[in-house]
């Protein structure tokens, strides 16, 4: 088969394409711009509302106990950590979402993996693994001491809130890790394909 | 005098034979094809305020498609992942769409069994593209891009003969 045979075979597929007319694809253009706008919207709007939900708990409950100082550490730690993970969570969501696709396969390439290796290779890239059951163990404690009308400590004196503890506490921190792990692996995997890629964009064999 | 959008769209409406060649070589399914072209001329519509070179607007929309494709594949295949395609891909759905032409037909299956980066670089070449384009779109050297194709013409006329 000579060279230009495939290239004359290609030039068939013309004839498959169904052209759309300049109406269509303007109208392909506003509906993806519209639902783009919408999952954005929605992503947004959700983080808020949890971000939201988090503070206005840990500061009305913590001005109903401002006389148990572990208590506050706790609704604290837990205000301060939500909103970092949250703000960080967006921010890089935003950012890969901005990557910019008009370069060439090897540039783009590379600048995904930079952006996906910083958040998963990174310094603290297995913190997040810890955080979310630390969260939930924090989370739970406030609840349950809120609920229970007395000191931070005082709750955990007691025999019913240290069974629930021991036996809660375990197996809400599995499956917050579980989860958490399962969504490492995930982008992990992402990563791994984007790194094969890039390895066989540069191989000059 | 026209809109962004309109000038846009013209464009577009020109070249859009290279987003249904990019979607048909990279998605086997017709819904996943809508979908990346969909997914391709939102990309475009998003850089299209920074394309400074009008007169390499062909590069511009087939380094966009490609890219786009690709950060698509793995999303899709969450469930079925496959590094090295099967002897036999499933490409019903194609040549149902497809007419008679049993060569095409024969020629889309040799490119499904090439790889990702090899698929790219074979459309190039078959919409007759130089080297120095090539390059500039994959972002590889000229030579690479000689030494690539070659095999991956190789690869593909052994596909076609199996």
């Amino acid at each position: 088969m000579e060279n230009n045979e495939l290239q004359k075979i290609w030039r068939s597929i013309d004839l498959e394409i169904t052209q759309k007319s300049k109406d269509e694809l303007g109208l392909l253009l506003t509906s993806k711009a519209r639902q783009t706008i919408n999952k954005f919207l929605c992503i947004i709007i959700i983080s808020i509302i949890v971000c939201a939900g988090v503070l206005s708990y840990v500061t009305i409950t913590a001005l109903d106990r401002k006389e148990d100082l572990i208590f506050l550490i706790n609704n604290l730690s837990l205000g301060i950590i939500t909103t970092v993970a949250l703000l960080s969570g967006l921010f890089s969501w935003y950012k890969l979402r901005n990557n910019k696709f008009d370069q060439p396969l090897r540039n783009w390439l590379e600048v995904r993996i930079r952006l996906l290796s910083k958040g998963l290779t990174g310094r603290s890239s297995k913190l997040y693994l810890y955080l979310i059951p630390f969260l939930y163990v924090l989370i739970v404690l406030s609840i349950h001491v809120y609920f229970e009308h007395k000191l931070f400590l005082e709750v955990l004196k007691t025999e019913e809130s240290l069974i629930a503890l021991i036996v809660g506490a375990p197996i809400g921190i599995f499956v917050s890790y579980y989860a958490a792990r399962k969504i490492r692996k995930y982008e992990l995997s992402n990563l791994a394909f984007l790194e094969d890629l890039y390895g066989r964009v540069i191989n000059e064999r | 005098m026209k809109s962004t959008k309109e000038e846009f769209l013209e464009i577009l409406s020109n070249y859009q034979g290279i987003l249904h060649k990019v979607s048909l070589i990279y998605f086997k399914n017709a819904s996943e094809r809508v979908d990346n072209f969909q997914e391709i001329v939102y990309q475009l519509w998003k850089s299209y305020s920074k394309l400074q070179n009008r007169n390499s607007i062909g590069s511009w929309i087939y380094a966009v498609s490609i890219n786009t494709s690709i950060s698509r594949i793995k999303k899709i295949s969450r469930i079925e992942y496959r590094e090295t395609l099967p002897d036999m891909p499933d490409t019903s759905d194609i040549i149902n769409e497809l007419s008679k032409n049993e060569s095409l037909k024969l020629l889309l299956n040799a490119i499904y069994k090439l790889d990702e980066i090899d698929r790219s670089i074979m459309l190039l070449y078959l919409d007759e593209k130089s080297y120095d384009e090539i390059a500039e779109i994959i972002g590889i050297s000229k030579s690479n891009v000689g030494v690539r194709i070659n095999r991956a013409k190789e690869s593909l006329k052994q596909n076609i003969k199996s």
